[in-house]
């Protein structure tokens, strides 16, 4: 039978750029396959994808070679509309791909298009929404919908073309882990169906679990295509490519575990683990909940200070109800929640971009409605999630010397500052360069540096890791412990589970504006049910240590308490 | 924020064809312009108010609420002080020009609150498809509500980068004009940046959503012209003649004002 989608031996290259995006790649896709790409950034996932329906040759500019056959088409003779009603492409950006005014004419868009008759377009709308769960949306606004509904009309919008061929890029990259979980859900249903062939792009490596096969690209090139659990045991090809490994497994063969045998998920890590006739040691629990206790100790006094904070927005929405918090020098906060649990709402009352409806927030025992953000702004530096809301200036020195200049210091201050922050953050000697042609990763380590420069006391960093590979987050995260090392109060915003277990000291779990779980990371992912309440899951390997009754938040912490075989 | 200005409501004026609303919006602006007494501009304005009320969308004034004050203050201030007259009336200002100008503020203050009525109450999908259904090529009427679509979601992100770069500690609010200008960069910038980014993505979309794939298209909403729409537009034209008549014949102008 002939292939899905067939791909020879294809190289692209942006104009302007010197490097191929992608290089040699070769590949095909059976009718009704699930096939999962991975890759760091810039690796040419969104490039492999954005060939299939022909937007690669037709819509980007640049030179081509090789060929990529849509059901034994070349994409090369056709335009884009027309394999459209082949391929189905979704974008990671779903705010941008929306532009109707309700949910049905959003899904009726692309029929419309095609110039299918109207009867049939009702029921397609029908049909679509009822597959990704959006029954009784048809006359909502998109707008108004929650982060994980939205990419699930982009979906929808997609399938109402009735594509064979499926290709989602990232597309739970913004959502929280709700919202991650329903475009699973539906990733679920079309893989089993036979008709539909998808393609997905997906960084988190524990949800990959369920395809068929998948495929790791690394500069261009592609460096594995097998099966998925022989791709996902592969630890050390993992690790290259900057995809993180699944925690169960990288701790088995961290214990002597050939490849071959080694368990995936946390269900088949107990098994393995009671079969091997392993053992948590109490005391050694004990030495890292001690040093838990220790680290609390060593806090300074009390820097922002929450009693009874509510937020009510000008349209009448109560965003927090009856919120108390403290947060003492030297802490590492997450606070975790869905979208729209109030998290946000209530960090920024801490810089004083929000005051107060009712109850009181003190930074230093003073009330911040009494502060004033600008005021406040030397004392709590506030990282905005997306880089790009903030950079403006033409080179990175300029950038991260702004804050310092509008709050008038010297020349010479100036300088030393910027270089304190660069080096902060990594970015040494690298002041001339132009912000807008660096890496994501990069662009946020100059947000950093450009809150860093102020010197503030608390940094509040918006989902500092979301859009960025493995290893960039990683190294984010490195950098923020290095800060918090060094004495800086932080305060982190994030959806991104392992990301808390292994960084953060504490942390708060919002649920519908009012906080629903609060303390040591240790304690409180070691409550895995009111988790899942809040739409939360702790990670794999933090879930295997709970189910032999020790909360480990690490591969490193297991492997330390774990005795025995 | 919300990135549209319609309001889904049901009433009789959302019910209203696309074509029969447009039609109404330039019969609005006539009215506004065929009167510079600021008594028959009231009435005008009284009209269109009547209008939003019964589409339940004057809401959506409250948004726009500072922008029409600031045109109204600053037409009759400018009217006041360069139109001339017969009756002097304060300092340099005579009635005559104080008359004028708060008739040419109603002008453009009734202009805009009728646009806005008409878009709080049309989708931009009428729009585009009564533009076709007008005539109008669909690529044009998309390009239209595109553009309408837009205006909202830059103010948005603007709200956004507003927010973080005076977490930053940029001030606005100091300074002269000149400095005050030049502190709109750090907005400006990011802005236009994530603008042009997002635009892209959105023109990917278009493209792999089949846009322009065939010559013709098939339309999910339907848009049709029903008694009420005839009995309104019968009853607008009359109005309109009515008042064309009252203004041939002399009234709504204001007597012995010059420029």
């Amino acid at each position: 039978m002939e292939p899905a989608v067939s791909v020879r031996d294809l190289a692209y290259t942006y104009r302007g750029q010197k490097d191929p995006a992608l290089d040699g790649v070769s590949l095909q896709v059976a009718e009704g396959e699930f096939v999962v790409i991975m890759g760091h950034s810039g690796a040419g996932k969104s490039t492999l994808c954005t060939s299939l329906n022909g937007l690669i040759p037709h819509f980007f500019r640049g030179r081509m070679q090789g060929e990529v056959l849509v059901e034994g088409r070349s994409t090369r003779e056709g335009k884009v509309g027309e394999f459209a009603k082949e391929v189905g492409l979704v974008f990671q950006d779903f705010e941008a791909q929306l532009f109707s005014t309700n949910v049905a004419l959003e899904v009726a868009f692309g029929p419309e298009n095609f110039e299918v008759e109207r009867e049939e377009m009702v029921r397609r709308v029908k049909s679509v929404l009822s597959q990704v769960r959006l029954e009784g949306f048809e006359d909502r606004q998109p707008a108004t919908l929650s982060g994980g509904q939205k990419q699930r009309l982009a979906i929808a919008s997609v399938l109402a073309m009735e594509p064979r061929i499926l290709c989602l890029d990232e597309p739970t990259t913004d959502l929280d882990p709700i919202g991650k979980l329903g475009i699973f859900e539906i990733a679920e249903e079309l893989k089993n169906r036979d008709d539909v062939t998808l393609i997905v792009v997906e960084h988190e490596t524990e949800e990959t679990l369920d395809a068929d096969r998948i495929i790791v690209l690394r500069d261009g090139r592609i460096v594995a295509d097998r099966p998925a659990r022989e791709v996902l045991r592969d630890v050390k090809l993992l690790e290259e490519s900057s995809v993180m490994p699944l925690g169960v497994a990288r701790f088995f063969r961290e214990r002597g575990v050939g490849d071959e045998e080694l368990p995936l998920t946390s269900e088949e890590g107990i098994k393995e683990f009671e079969a091997r006739g392993w053992r948590v040691s109490p005391e050694r629990h004990r030495e890292l909940v001690e040093a838990d206790e220790e680290r609390e100790q060593s806090y300074g006094e009390t820097l922002i200070d929450v009693e009874g904070l509510s937020h009510r927005y000008p349209n009448g929405v109560v965003a927090l109800e009856g919120v108390d918090l403290s947060v003492r020098r030297g802490e590492f906060l997450a606070v975790l929640g869905q979208n729209g649990s109030g998290k946000t709402t209530l960090v920024k009352h801490f810089n004083g971009l929000l005051e107060p409806t009712e109850g009181s927030v003190r930074v230093d025992g003073e009330e911040t409605a009494r502060q004033g953000i600008r005021r406040l702004g030397q004392r709590v530096g506030y990282v905005f999630q997306n880089p790009d809301h903030q950079i403006f200036s033409d080179t990175v020195f300029d950038e991260v010397a702004f804050g310092p200049k509008v709050r008038g210091m010297e020349e010479a201050e100036v300088g030393e500052r910027v270089e304190e922050a660069l080096a902060a953050v990594g970015l040494e000697g690298r002041g001339e360069e132009d912000p807008f042609v660096l890496t994501k990763g990069e662009r946020q380590r100059v947000a950093v540096a450009s809150v860093l420069a102020v010197r503030p006391e608390v940094l509040i960093l918006d989902e500092p890791t979301t859009g960025l590979d493995y290893a960039e987050q990683r190294s984010m995260m490195d950098l923020v412990r290095r800060l918090n090392e060094g004495g800086s109060t932080i305060i982190a915003v994030t959806h991104t589970m392992w990301v808390v277990a292994e960084y953060a000291h504490r942390a708060v779990v919002m649920k519908e504006g009012r906080t629903e779980l609060s303390g040591t990371v240790r304690e409180v992912f070691a409550r895995e049910e009111e988790l899942r309440d809040a739409s939360l899951r702790p990670p794999h390997i933090v879930s295997l240590g709970n189910s032999m009754g020790h909360t480990v938040l690490s591969v490193e912490e297991m492997l330390r308490v774990t005795e025995g075989g | 924020m919300d990135p549209f200005l319609y309001l889904d409501r049901d009433t009789w004026v959302h019910r209203l064809d696309p074509r029969t609303k447009m039609l109404l919006l330039i019969g609005a602006f006539v009215l506004a312009f065929l009167f510079v007494n600021p008594l028959y501009g009231l009435v005008v304005l009284a009209i269109v108010l009547a209008f939003g009320y019964a589409a339940k969308s004057l809401t959506n004034l409250r948004r726009i609420r500072f922008i029409l004050f600031m045109i109204a203050v600053m037409t009759v201030i400018l009217w006041s002080v360069f139109g001339s007259g017969e009756t002097p009336l304060f300092l340099f200002v005579e009635r005559e020009a104080l008359l004028y100008g708060a008739g040419a503020a109603l002008r453009i203050d009734i202009m805009i609150v009728a646009g806005m009525i008409f878009l709080s109450t049309t989708r931009n999908e009428e729009i585009a498809t009564g533009l076709v259904k007008l005539g109008i090529p669909y690529r044009f009427a998309f390009a239209v509500s595109t553009a309408l679509r837009l205006v909202p979601t830059i103010a948005a992100t603007g709200s956004t980068i507003g927010q973080a770069q005076r977490s930053r500690g940029l001030d606005l609010e100091s300074g002269n004009i000149i400095q005050r200008v030049r502190k709109n960069t750090p907005l400006l910038i990011p802005v236009f940046v994530s603008t042009i980014r997002s635009t892209n993505v959105f023109s990917m979309a278009l493209e792999s959503k089949g846009f322009g794939a065939s010559e013709g298209r098939t339309y999910f909403l339907k848009i049709e012209m029903t008694r009420r729409d005839a009995l309104v537009l019968v009853s607008f034209a009359a109005l309109l003649v009515a008042a064309l008549a009252l203004r041939f014949a002399g009234y709504g102008g204001v007597e012995g004002f010059s420029r």
